[in-house]
């Protein structure tokens, strides 16, 4: 059967990840950080009450989705996309592509990922791999978080693509169409990087950017009302880590990776202050990462009484504080 | 961060860190999970606890296995019943152990999808003698 040759690398999101693979594959050369800096990646929201969440959460990053829809607006690169009502088509519709030799990018549920091990595996629609060929019947599966290509089983690829629930991804795949020669990085850069400054500061809602962050600090302390037991409450503690550093972050929810396109723009635009605040923002980072680890070691320890939430609620504010200086600073240096 | 402090040694679990390398410059390395090389075993101590205690749950029959791995998978009510297809109220029924026991092999069957079981691994919880992979540390 088809075998395409498709140069897999790890990433570190799933969503900047799958887009620069198949760029690359295409012969763009873009890196992560800069498909990540251009599409307004970086985001904060805290989630209290969902219906389809069991406990508060949060995100930092922005719509899954928009990566690969604000990247193509900004750089005029052309994404064919497709959804489809029946698993049978969603299916046919695959084979045919991989027939071609085109490697396809497509939306499943994390949780069917079978080559990865159990307890990173949770049930989430947003997930994104590219399928680059079938070795018999599986699947080839170069997926940003396995350091090599894999196979996985048609039944289980069929299963994640055609979850239900929210934001169910209904068989989404998609993959490059055109790539213009000419690209001006400069405007897109600009335009990406003004439009997360508006996310993280000026979003009218109180979940939502640096204002998220606030309230996150503020209502963990209610996290204890969340859970069944004590045990319950350390694993969603030491989620936060996971959230920040595991699921897909290259480290500190993002801020690192942010740090990097800060750098790789400074050059591209030839702004010098810019490689100041790069400079800031991975120091920015660096305090998400104690976060990280303060949280996995609370929960380790089941420390986890009103006064610790409130430290690592403090933590959290600190953060909140410099991104907001952060990003205004970030958001003069446009003009 | 920088390189030299990012190394952490962890080969079920690798992931991509944007780290300062030597010459200043931020860029991806691949190293392995903090949280899984430091925690797997705590992790896999509370797992093991909501997995007894929900099977304790499951064999007094005040809830069903559909209950144990809806809370095992982290799932909603709301989120069990739009993957199964079945509406909430009915899966709300099926939660318990009464309901659960009258259910046709097709409902079943759906369920064992969301959750990457087989038939017989759910119904396999209703019966008391645990299965062998779990007890290993309990015999003595």
């Amino acid at each position: 059967m088809s075998t395409i040759p498709f140069k897999h690398k790890m990433a570190a999101h799933c969503e900047s990840g799958a887009v620069t693979s198949l760029l690359n594959n295409a012969g763009l050369d873009i890196t992560e950080p800069l498909v990540f800096g251009i599409s307004s990646g970086i985001f904060f929201g805290y989630f209290h009450k969902m219906k389809s969440f069991t406990f508060p959460t949060f995100i930092v990053r922005n719509k899954p989705g928009s990566i690969r829809n604000n990247l193509a607006k900004r750089l005029g690169i052309k994404f064919h996309t497709e959804q489809f009502r029946s698993p049978d088509e969603g299916m046919k519709r695959l084979d045919e592509l991989l027939e071609k030799n085109i490697p396809v990018a497509v939306q499943v549920d994390f949780f069917y990922m079978d080559y990865l091990p159990e307890w990173e595996r949770v049930h989430i629609n947003v997930h994104f791999i590219v399928v680059a060929g079938k070795a018999g019947s599986k699947y080839i599966i170069s997926d940003s978080y396995f350091p090599n290509l894999v196979e996985l089983e048609p039944a289980s690829l069929r299963k994640a693509r055609f979850a239900g629930g929210s934001m169910s991804p209904k068989g989404f795949l998609f993959y490059p169409e055109s790539i213009p020669v000419e690209i001006d990085y400069k405007k897109a850069i600009l335009k990406g990087t003004r439009k997360a400054c508006f996310n993280m500061l000026k979003i009218p809602l109180p979940f939502l950017g640096i204002k998220g962050i606030r309230m996150f600090a503020k209502k963990i302390v209610d996290w204890p009302s969340f859970a069944r037991d004590m045990e319950h409450l350390s694993h969603e503690i030491m989620k936060i880590n996971i959230l920040l550093e595991d699921q897909g972050t290259g480290g500190a929810g993002f801020r690192f990776m942010y740090a990097s396109f800060l750098q790789q723009g400074s050059l591209i635009l030839g702004k010098p202050e810019w490689s100041e605040l790069s400079k800031e923002m991975m120091e920015i980072g660096d305090g998400w990462r104690e976060i990280s680890l303060f949280a996995s070691r609370i929960g380790k320890n089941r420390e986890l009484g009103p006064d610790r939430l409130k430290e690592l609620g403090n933590m959290l504010t600190g953060r909140a504080d410099v991104e907001e200086r952060f990003f205004r600073r970030l958001k003069n240096s446009l003009n | 961060m920088k390189e030299k402090d990012s190394i952490i040694d962890c080969p079920q679990q690798q992931v991509i860190l944007y780290v300062e390398k030597e010459d200043g410059k931020y860029e991806p390395m691949q190293t392995g999970s903090y949280i899984t090389k430091n925690f797997l075993d705590d992790y896999e101590l509370k797992r093991r606890h909501l997995e007894e205690s929900l099977k304790k749950q499951v064999l007094s029959g005040e809830v069903s296995p559909i209950y144990y791995y809806m809370v095992l998978e982290d799932l909603t009510l709301s989120e069990l019943s739009a993957r199964a297809g079945i509406r909430k109220g009915k899966v709300k029924k099926h939660l318990d152990g009464f309901h659960f026991n009258a259910l046709p092999q097709e409902t079943l069957q759906r369920y064992a999808d969301v959750f990457n079981v087989t038939v017989p691994d759910i119904l396999k919880l209703l019966t008391a003698d645990t299965d062998d992979s779990t007890n290993t540390n309990t015999g003595s």
